[in-house]
């Protein structure tokens, strides 16, 4: 197999953009129709990420270990989705036969060999990947809802019994996918530890134009059954615990993974310091404050902090979150845990860091090639 | 989806300008007291670049793929001179046409979904700043209210004060005159305050209520005038559905 060659044959497809999947995939379809089920009806962004998957594979093709993670990772990520083992030679043809389609006259025998290998070779990880974590997890879990909150306009809190029981990581994240939102995925964090009764709580905030967040934020969610993925993410607390003081920053539903690890300290026998700072744009956007400060009120090590960003007659603390966090001193000797708007926690992170807590100590959420 | 921000250099990926850049792309705000384009005849407008663009990429596709295909039928030495057909429609070229039949079915389902949710992501936005408006509203409101009430019997407790006391009225009662005073005229003026309010929402209500009964009692009789014209034979100038759906709509 020759490694330059499929390069420079991938660059030379790769120039057709949009073309490339748009073809593999009707190809696909064509060739075996019941595929197009594990699709949603949309395609654009399934094409996206094709695309993203073959110039990520194409890239790492020097770095073995990285390559093999990456693809292992997407193997047990398909399992949702319902692929299975036959299907991959089915996505094998096709993806020759796109590939023979745009390089033209390009194409040689021998290139043909190189594309069968590589394709081969990848099939045979994210298989193999797959089959190992069928022993170790089902592919999807059933979950029912059984409550729905309202907590404000756009914020509605779910409680989920999932069949069978999960076992996750307090501050984990599922992909959730609903019955009226066919085959699309989208993560939300789990935000309690474990329970006995098995229980998952999730906070969803309804996105302007989001397809799902619509659909969980219903009245109609109630009594549905969703699916959802296995557990993922890394905002989790560090085993063994480090010892430092907890900083938990939370911005509007960004609470969930961190409420969930806030559930796993108060179980500890001796609980470490923690400042949880939650923030929204406005009071009614402080949807579980109650709660919080129900648990503030019990718990001597915990402090909870609010604060709103765009309401000045919020009788609290009022600015950006990340400005409310550097107000309240020095934070350089914590554990420091952030999750919601990306951009409130990028901001957030970079203060922190100038500020002198080192990256090592900052935990954000990552779900790398986990998104769907 | 992404947003872009255009600074004046572009461009993302791979140095080319696709559809989607083209719906996500925003300008950066002009600073204060500078002219600057209205936003919306700029977006409507790349809303029309972005079909046109769409077109094109799709028809330059299409022409792309024929060509490839001639050429290969040209390589494959297939062409038979007597007969034309055999170009058009060779056998071998059925799959790659049905494929770009689908993809092309695929893009017109792919371009519905991303408007049915560009509408929605629309209609939520404006359903929000509505809703911040009306509550930002209100809290001006209830805030007037509340100053005027304040206002009002401040006056009130100031005159109880200055009222000429008897030599018997000592300091404490002429305080408690001058606080009942105060929270007398402080409940009048916000009972009348709340009053009006409330008859104001009332009257809304009202006024709903009568447009409601309005449009069903139109929309009965528009139904039952197509009924009419429908079975009068040879009147059939204005379809049922449309006449019900006009009313409706009002």
């Amino acid at each position: 197999m020759d490694v330059a060659r499929l390069r420079e044959s991938f660059a030379r497809v790769a120039m057709h953009g949009d073309e490339l999947p748009l073809f593999f995939y009707s190809d696909l379809f064509i060739k075996h129709p019941e595929v197009r089920d594990l699709f949603p009806v949309s395609m654009a962004t399934q094409r996206g990420h094709f695309v993203d998957a073959l110039v990520k594979i194409v890239s790492r093709a020097d770095s073995v270990d990285d390559l093999t993670a990456f693809l292992q990772g997407l193997g047990r990520d398909h399992r949702k989705f319902g692929a299975v083992a036959e299907h991959y030679d089915a996505v094998g043809s096709s993806l020759l036969a796109t590939i023979q389609h745009f390089s033209g006259p390009a194409w040689t025998p021998e290139l043909a060999a190189d594309w069968r290998a590589a394709y081969e070779l990848i099939a045979s990880v994210m298989t193999t990947a797959a089959a190992a974590d069928e022993q170790r997890q089902p592919a999807w879990w059933r979950g029912t809802v059984v409550a729905s909150e309202r907590r404000a306009f756009d914020v509605c809190v779910l409680f989920v019994r999932p069949e069978p029981r999960m076992d996750y990581l307090p501050g984990q994240s599922v992909a959730i996918e609903t019955p009226s939102r066919a085959k699309l995925w989208r993560y939300y964090s789990m935000a309690n530890a474990p329970r006995p009764d098995g229980m998952l709580e999730f906070h969803i905030r309804l996105i302007d134009g989001g397809a799902v967040s619509m659909a969980l934020t219903s009245d109609a969610i109630v009594d549905t059954e969703l699916r959802l993925g296995p557990p993922v993410g890394a905002l989790t607390l560090s085993q063994p615990s480090s010892g430092r003081d907890l900083l938990l920053v939370a911005g509007s539903t960004g609470l969930a993974p961190l409420k969930a690890i806030l559930d796993q300290v108060t179980a500890l026998p001796q609980p470490p310091k923690v400042h949880l700072f939650f923030g929204a744009r406005t009071a009614d956007g402080l949807y579980d404050l109650d709660s919080l400060e129900k648990m503030a009120a019990q718990h001597p090590w915990l402090a909870v902090t609010s604060a709103v960003s765009a309401d000045p007659r919020f009788e609290g603390e009022t600015g950006s979150l990340p400005d409310v966090v550097a107000r309240h001193g020095d934070w350089s000797g914590h554990e420091a845990y952030l999750a919601g708007p990306t951009e409130m926690v990028q901001e957030a992170v970079t203060r922190l860091a100038s500020a002198g807590l080192a990256k090592d100590h900052i935990h954000i959420e990552d779900f790398g090639w986990s998104e769907p | 989806m992404t947003t872009v921000q255009f600074d004046g250099t572009w461009l993302g990926g791979e140095g080319r300008l696709t559809p989607e850049e083209l719906q996500t792309v925003t300008f950066p705000v002009s600073r204060l007291g500078r002219r600057g384009y209205e936003e919306e005849p700029v977006r409507a407008f790349l809303r029309v670049v972005h079909g046109e663009f769409v077109r094109l990429v799709n028809e330059r596709s299409s022409l792309w793929q024929e060509v490839q295909r001639l050429r290969r039928r040209i390589l494959a030495g297939e062409v038979d001179g007597n007969d034309p057909q055999a170009v058009l429609f060779g056998e071998q070229d059925a799959h790659v046409h049905a494929v770009r039949i689908l993809s092309t079915a695929q893009v017109t389902a792919d371009r519905y979904v991303a408007d049915a949710q560009a509408y929605s992501s629309r209609v939520t936005e404006e359903a929000r700043l509505r809703r911040d408006e009306i509550v930002r509203q209100a809290q001006q409101h209830s805030d007037m209210i509340l100053e005027d009430a304040h206002a009002r019997a401040r006056e009130a407790a100031v005159s109880a004060l200055n009222l000429p006391a008897s030599p018997q009225t000592d300091r404490e009662q002429r305080a408690a005159q001058a606080e009942l005073a105060y929270l007398r005229t402080y409940s009048d003026v916000y009972r009348s305050h709340l009053r009006a309010y409330t008859e104001g929402i009332l009257r809304g209500i009202d006024e709903w209520e009568r447009k409601e009964a309005a449009s069903f009692q139109e929309a009965a009789a528009a139904q039952e005038a197509a009924a009419v014209q429908e079975a009068a034979p040879g009147q059939v100038n204005q379809l049922p559905g449309h006449v019900n759906h006009r009313s409706i709509g009002r």
